[in-house]
């Protein structure tokens, strides 16, 4: 039998020892009415070898994105993944380790999940950092509901373009609560209407979320945003590609009191969505209202430096319903492997990478403005992605599929309006030949 | 101790004339462990009998603390929030917590004396 | 051996090459975005890769993990994470697929999907199932938002749920979060719900009850078909929280106990690895009447094809982005398929017999919290150690100089020095007689040697940690000096 090591000899004898003589004695306190009386109705075992090519048939019949030209971002992106990093995550010491709530046996990944913490303070100027969340949606919630905690405020703006998951997601989880979701529409030119901002803006608001880049890919005004809600003593919450923040000034310095967004691009695969991270970092001041698990620094008995869990009172395995949160899991696998990805790539490789992803972007926009039948309708404010229109833009994205190209994400999938919209990436990985593949072969499209 | 008076939710209070300086129990901060963090409330705010107006963390738990008296926030021990050791060191003197002018002395009759006190701990020890 | 943080480490000039140069003319940031809206400094150390390889390598070796020792912990179920699902997982096929793929190229991942429902369903009984949440107490949330929006619909006015005194603490949060106020079912003294109890608390206004059976004393609620219709006829619903679910695989249905909305810990019950903390993966099944709240979109198939349902008609909506921990899903399929219904009876069989054999074993030396047939996992009061000088705390640390991890401490909160005991069904029987004789030598040692089980572990690169330290006075990243 897989997976159990006890021989049918072993089983036997643990009955006996524990006076029983059949395996149905184990279970004589079930009520017999919900006793099943014969086997599950499913297969028998299979083999591993059998395991394994079930499960390679099935991955065969998906096409992963390497086999087309592919420009689909999203919120879930493509980057370069070096090789020493899966290496260092399949060690069995992480990947099988179970959290670390008894320090003396897990200063390894205590270690690691504190420089975690820190390379998110450090790309986000902020003073503190979880421990992660479960990705960049909830992410968004948990920072909501902080801020309506710190303020005791029940209304909640949603400035500009947003990842549209993340906005129901967030819906779903302040739907247990009593607050008032508002949203500011986009201006003109793609980015928050800085007038129904203020408009909306006030006393009983708790925080202004931003998103930034925005869901099309513009670079706000964060700065700007920011001190209009400051007027009205709400907290700044900024939703961010953490890549970006590779060339975009530290949220910090623009007055944004808690960030927060999807750690995807940091060293962890497509993974068809998942699983990802969610990072959340705030100012030193909102320490006790900040959820999930953080890692502190201390000394053991002797003095000696070492680390633990810490703030945990804050959690739900001791404040129970009083708790900030119900969060008892994070990623930690995934955030360790954010730090492994920062710590390989270092300040260079972020920069490079950052700045091809930005580069490549540039030039697709560039020649896609050149093309007779589409429009770009924002400005190059760009990072890594943008949105551009053209007619039938559904049947152009299908008639570029079928010469395996993935144009991107169709707009008109999630937002009103946008029937004729489709948002591009293009990350590092992408090359000059892939791009001009991409828009000559467009050029033909519309031509012919 | 002979003059101070109790709640069963582990407050103890000392009454002078019109005020009220208040805490928490020694047999609170043992079953506490050692406090890593205390919120208090501002002088000026008003606060209500049996309302929460406070919380305390320790490494292991975290509590509300309840007001046994009603009345305005004269004085808070701010020294605390950097010295949350004091209310495991000296809860009855060290860490005092905030000292209040009462609303209502008469709501003081209905607070536990010290030999009640002692048997209403007694009794929950052994459960 | 003092481990350096990575931010100290030597730096490199060397220029990184993961990458070639840009292809595309390179672009000055200036001339496209504000100049405020740019970053002046990127404070990230340049490291070699040789020494970022040895450095977490390095912090690896200080950990303890299942493939390296043996996890007693209560209420987790540290079983063996099979290596066959990882060389899976790492299927390109499956980690190079992007959420907002064409449908027809993810057919294999659908598939897989919908076929892991199926096999849910069977063994559960639930008639459908989500895999949004990212685990089980996101699983909670999940479970408790569909109740809450089935009252809604129904016009029921409820104000609270209903909660053992044994729970787990992410229950009554779980109902916070939920905007219902928790109530607390007291246990009786065989540490299973007081009936009489429930009935006094149960009126109109209870929205649920949550409870996780076998509970966390790791006794099976018997009167579970009478609290069913306790709760059913007040029209209140039953949550099941499967963190214990692996003694009954096979044996019983939560479907057949009465449950109409379940989480399942994929990382639990399921084998997926719990990679230091997640990410896990919590499934959520709901009965017939529930299936129109689950989480959107669900997977079907019409005519051999597979594809993402979004027609829910009273969905939650997301709870999540995407749609799961697929990389997840995927391990606990496979473990699954390996083991097949005659295996996972096996494995609930052995995952009671084991620690009824630690209980028979240690009954004579560690007081048993509650004398009756365990399942899974058996719980043991310390006091009369604590009476001698030695807490649970300190039995739990001593243990970790013979290999093994503490088991879980302090809980359920009902027990004094309480220490849980899961072994699981993974392990032999040779390291379950290692585990007794360790707990009756720690035993023995509180007598002769009571220093040494105070001051432990022994050996481990630190000793106790100072935890109140780290709460007092909080260091949760590093500065760069003069910083």
């Amino acid at each position: 039998m897989p997976y159990t090591l006890n021989t049918d000899k072993d089983f036997q004898f643990m009955l006996k020892e524990i006076g029983m003589s059949s395996a149905k004695e184990l279970y004589s306190q079930i009520p017999p009415q919900i006793k099943l009386n014969s086997n599950l109705n499913l297969e028998a075992g299979l083999s591993e070898f059998e395991v394994e090519k079930k499960l390679k048939s099935l991955a065969l019949k998906n096409s992963s994105l390497d086999s087309f030209n592919s420009f689909l971002g999203a919120g879930c992106y493509d980057h370069y993944i070096p090789a020493a990093l899966e290496a260092i995550l399949s060690r069995s010491e992480f990947l099988t380790a179970y959290t670390p709530y008894q320090p003396e046996v897990s200063q390894g990944i205590l270690q690691a999940i504190y420089e975690y913490q820190s390379f998110i303070c450090l790309l986000t100027g902020m003073d503190i950092s979880n421990a992660s969340v479960f990705d960049g949606a909830s992410s968004l919630a948990e920072a909501v509901l902080m801020a309506a905690r710190i303020t005791k405020r029940k209304k909640i703006i949603l400035a500009g373009a947003h990842q549209p998951e993340y906005i129901q997601t967030l819906n779903t989880y302040l739907s247990g609560f009593d607050f008032a979701l508002e949203k500011i529409e986009p201006a003109e030119n793609g980015l928050v209407n800085l007038g129904d901002l203020k408009r909306a803006l006030d006393s009983d608001t708790a925080c202004c979320v931003m998103q930034n880049p925005n869901f099309f890919g513009l670079v706000e005004n964060v700065k700007e945003i920011a001190d209009l809600a400051k007027e009205k003593k709400a907290l700044n919450v900024l939703v961010t590609n953490p890549l970006s923040l590779a060339i975009l000034k530290e949220p910090a310095a623009l007055g944004i009191d808690i960030v927060c967004g999807d750690g995807q691009p940091l060293g962890t695969n497509l993974n068809f969505g998942g699983p990802s991270f969610g990072f959340l970092a705030t100012k030193n001041e909102y320490l006790r209202q900040l959820p999930g698990r953080i890692v502190g620094k201390t000394q053991d008995k002797q003095g000696k430096p070492a680390f633990c869990l810490t703030m945990q009172t804050r959690e739900q395995h001791i404040r129970r319903e009083k708790a900030t949160s119900n969060i008892c899991s994070n990623q930690s696998l995934n955030a360790i492997g954010a730090a492994v990805y920062l710590s390989l790539l270092g300040e260079q490789g972020l920069k490079k990478t950052a700045l091809n992803s930005f580069n490549n972007a540039q030039y697709l926009y560039q020649r896609l403005k050149e093309l007779r039948g589409v429009n770009i309708p924002y400005a190059p404010r760009i990072f890594n992605e943008f949105v551009w229109e053209v007619k039938d833009a559904l049947g152009i994205m299908n008639k570029l599929y079928d010469k395996n190209i993935i144009a991107g994400y169709y707009l008109g999938d999630s937002l009103p309006d946008c029937e004729n919209r489709i948002l591009s990436c293009c990350t590092e990985k992408k090359n000059k030949d892939e791009i001009d593949n991409f828009v000559n072969t467009l050029a033909e499209i519309l031509n012919g | 101790m002979a003059d101070l008076k109790f709640t069963k939710s582990h407050e103890w209070v000392k009454i002078d004339g019109f005020q009220a300086k208040i805490g928490i129990t020694d047999y609170a901060q043992s079953q506490l462990g050692d406090i890593v963090f205390i919120e208090l409330p501002q002088a000026g705010e008003q606060i209500k009998k049996t309302s929460q107006f406070g919380t305390i963390e320790s490494t292991k738990a975290a509590s509300e603390i309840y007001s046994p008296l009603s009345g305005e926030v004269i004085e808070v021990n701010d020294d605390l929030v950097n010295n949350p050791q004091w209310i495991n060191e000296s809860p009855f003197d060290k860490g005092w917590m905030v000292k209040i002018n009462m609303a209502d002395p008469k709501e003081s009759e209905s607070l536990l004396d010290e030999s009640s006190y002692k048997e209403f701990v007694d009794k929950e020890a052994y459960q | 051996m003092d481990r350096e943080i990575i931010f100290d480490k030597n730096k490199t000039s060397d220029k990184k090459t993961y990458l070639p140069e840009s292809t595309t003319a390179g672009c000055d940031l200036e001339d496209f975005l504000p100049k405020e809206s740019l970053r002046q400094d990127l404070p990230l150390p340049n490291l070699g890769e040789l020494d970022v390889v040895r450095h977490f390598l390095g912090l690896a070796r200080d950990n303890f993990s299942i493939d390296t020792n043996f996890y007693p912990l209560g209420s987790c179920t540290m079983k063996y994470n099979p290596k066959v699902n990882e060389k899976i997982a790492s299927l390109e096929g499956f980690t190079r697929i992007h959420p907002y793929q064409n449908q027809k190229d993810v057919q294999g991942a659908l598939e897989l999907i919908y076929d892991f429902e199926r096999l849910l369903c069977e063994i559960t009984g639930m008639k459908r199932f989500t895999f949004q949440p990212s685990s089980g107490a996101q699983g909670e949330s999940t479970g408790m938002l569909m109740i809450r929006k089935f009252h809604k619909i129904n016009g029921n006015k409820k104000t609270k749920v209903i909660v053992p005194d044994s729970a787990h603490g992410t229950n009554p949060a779980t109902a916070t979060m939920c905007g219902y106020q928790t109530v607390v079912v007291e246990s009786n003294s065989s540490g299973l719900v007081d009936i009489d109890k429930l009935k006094s608390l149960v009126d109109e206004s209870v929205a649920a009850i949550m409870l996780t059976n076998p509970n966390t004393l790791g006794l099976f609620e018997e009167n579970i078909l009478e609290i069913s219709d306790i709760i059913h006829k007040a029209g209140g619903l039953l949550y099941y929280d499967g963190a214990n679910f692996n003694p009954l695989l096979g044996i019983t249905k939560p479907s057949l106990m009465g449950f109409d909305v379940i989480h399942l810990n994929l990382h639990k019950t399921f084998s997926t690895p719990h990679g230091c903390g997640g990410p896990g993966a919590g499934a959520v099944g709901a009965a017939e009447d529930l299936i129109e709240y689950l989480p959107v979109p669900l997977v079907a198939k019409a005519e051999n094809k597979f594809y993402f349902e979004y027609n829910l008609k009273n969905s939650i909506g997301k709870v999540r982005s995407f749609y799961g921990n697929f990389g997840v899903l995927l391990r606990a399929y496979a473990y699954l398929l390996r083991l097949g219904k005659e295996g996972l009876l096996r494995v609930a069989q052995n995952s009671v017999l084991s620690a009824n054999y630690i209980k028979e074993k240690l009954k004579n030396y560690y007081e048993v919290a509650y004398p009756g047939q365990c399942m899974h996992e058996v719980v043991f009061s310390c006091s009369s150690q604590k009476e001698k000088g030695a807490s649970a705390l300190d039995i739990a640390k001593r243990l970790i100089d013979f290999g093994i991890h503490p088991p879980t401490m302090y809980f359920p909160l009902i027990v004094k020095e309480a220490l849980m005991v899961e072994p699981t069904e993974a392990e032999s029987k040779e390291t379950l007689d290692r585990f007794i004789k360790a707990m009756i030598d720690i035993d023995n040692e509180i007598n002769t040697d009571l220093e040494k089980v105070k001051n432990s572990p022994h050996t481990m690169p630190v000793k106790r940690v100072d935890e109140v330290k780290a709460a007092r006075f909080p260091d949760l990243r590093w500065k760069k000096p003069g910083a």
